[in-house]
């Protein structure tokens, strides 16, 4: 009899959830499982060519690289950068980044001031960069193809290959909200429908060159091809250390305990400012 | 020509030089140098900037507190720093940019420890030029 009842009540349940699945939206798209990787996995990262050690951007040839290979911005976006430039210029700089938000792609490739540095694991390239717990891409290496409709991130969904011995990366699905920036205070927004395609080599051997194609359809009149350097040192004061972007808008404080803690410090515009007078 | 195309090259050095992680110095002035001489009164050891806080004893408007930014912890390791390089009453002269609206801060040049003559530098151009060594 109980037996009975629990399959009576389990038809009802069935029916219940049968009759629930027209209301919903879709089903969704079935849930891979990787394989475990194996020994023969690992060995194979030891073919890849070796991209340890830190990795410094090669500043002064963003900002060349900038005059000498401008964006090209779309008309109706033009004046836009013209007036963050001019306010820059002016001793009135925009802080893109001052809300501690991540660069995003494909300007925390552009325009980092800031050491990166890349992990090697079957299946996957992770980037980490410095100065910025936020500073993390991820990007698959194990065949599987971009999702039709990624949840757009601010670094964006990323695939790779490798062909030889360049690593060959595309991604989609970056926030419309994310800059496309030329400097710390000017850039705009790339608007919907942003696509990276990279191609990360060594052209050195302690210089990697990544060549970007940027589409921005919604701000640029066609992909902007650009490169950026990027020198190694093994140094360990070049090793990459913790970087926590909000710690500055902080001063070491004490409570009413005597316990150590962080209290709001003085500032305006990201800049540190001495304690207003009493 | 020649003349022309290093002035540029000297121009995008010193721009390298003073560009720091986060937010882009132009609220300092880089036309006008102010050097600081005082005591330390606080120095942060955080990102993305680290700070210094001065007590400045120069007479008139340019006395009290000063605070004087400086890129990262982890570039200004690779320039030799450490959170030990100065200390609460340490003697210094600081040169500085000072933001152009006349508050007292600043974007950090050079600093001179008065007590040993130790001179400590903060370029980026410096670090760059480091790695493109190599090794």
């Amino acid at each position: 009899m109980r037996a009975l009842h629990g399959t009576t009540t389990a038809a009802i349940l069935g029916l219940a959830f049968t009759s629930l699945v027209p209301a919903m939206a879709q089903t969704p798209p079935p849930d891979v499982i990787d394989p475990a990787p194996t020994a023969a996995d690992w060995a194979a990262l030891g073919k890849l060519p070796d991209w340890s050690g830190t990795w410094f951007p090669d500043i002064t040839d963003q900002d060349k690289q900038i005059t000498t290979n401008p964006v090209p911005w779309k008309p109706e976006v033009q004046p836009q950068v013209a007036f963050w430039d001019k306010e820059e210029k002016e001793g009135r700089p925009r802080g893109l980044l001052l809300n501690c938000l991540p660069h995003g792609m494909p300007s925390l490739i552009l325009i980092t001031h800031n050491a990166n540095e890349f992990l090697f694991t079957p299946g996957r390239v992770t980037l980490l960069g410095e100065s910025d717990g936020n500073r993390l891409r991820r990007i698959y290496t194990d065949g599987r193809k971009l999702p039709d409709d990624p949840d757009p991130n601010f670094h964006g969904t990323s695939v790779g290959h490798w062909e030889g011995d360049t690593l060959v990366v595309e991604t989609r699905g970056i926030l419309p909200q994310v800059f496309l920036a030329i400097s710390e205070a000017v850039g705009v927004p790339l608007g919907e429908g942003a696509v990276v395609h990279e191609r990360i080599h060594l052209i050195a051997p302690d210089t990697l060159a990544h060549d970007l194609v940027i589409e921005a359809p919604a701000i640029l009149t066609r992909p902007w091809e650009t490169r950026r350097i990027y020198y190694r040192n093994r140094k360990r004061s070049y090793d990459i250390v913790e970087g926590v972007c909000r710690q500055g808008d902080f001063e070491e404080g004490t409570d009413k305990w005597g316990n150590k803690i962080y209290v709001p410090t003085h500032q305006q515009d990201g800049n540190i400012l001495p304690p207003p007078a009493k | 020509m020649i003349r022309k195309t290093l002035i540029a090259a000297l121009v995008a050095l010193s721009a390298a030089g003073v560009a720091q992680a986060h937010h882009s110095f132009a609220m300092f002035d880089p036309a006008k140098v102010v050097t600081l001489q005082g005591r330390v009164k606080e120095y942060r050891w955080v990102n993305p900037h680290v700070a210094l806080l001065l007590d400045v004893t120069a007479p008139g408007n340019a006395g009290g507190v000063w605070a004087v930014e400086l890129t990262s912890p982890g570039n200004l390791t690779r320039l030799g720093w450490s959170r030990k390089s100065l200390k609460v009453g340490d003697r210094v002269a600081v040169e500085v940019n000072p933001l152009r609206d006349g508050q007292h801060g600043g974007g950090f040049r050079k600093l001179t420890l008065l007590d040993t003559g130790q001179v400590l530098q903060a370029r980026l151009i410096d670090i760059e030029k480091n790695a493109a060594g190599g090794h």
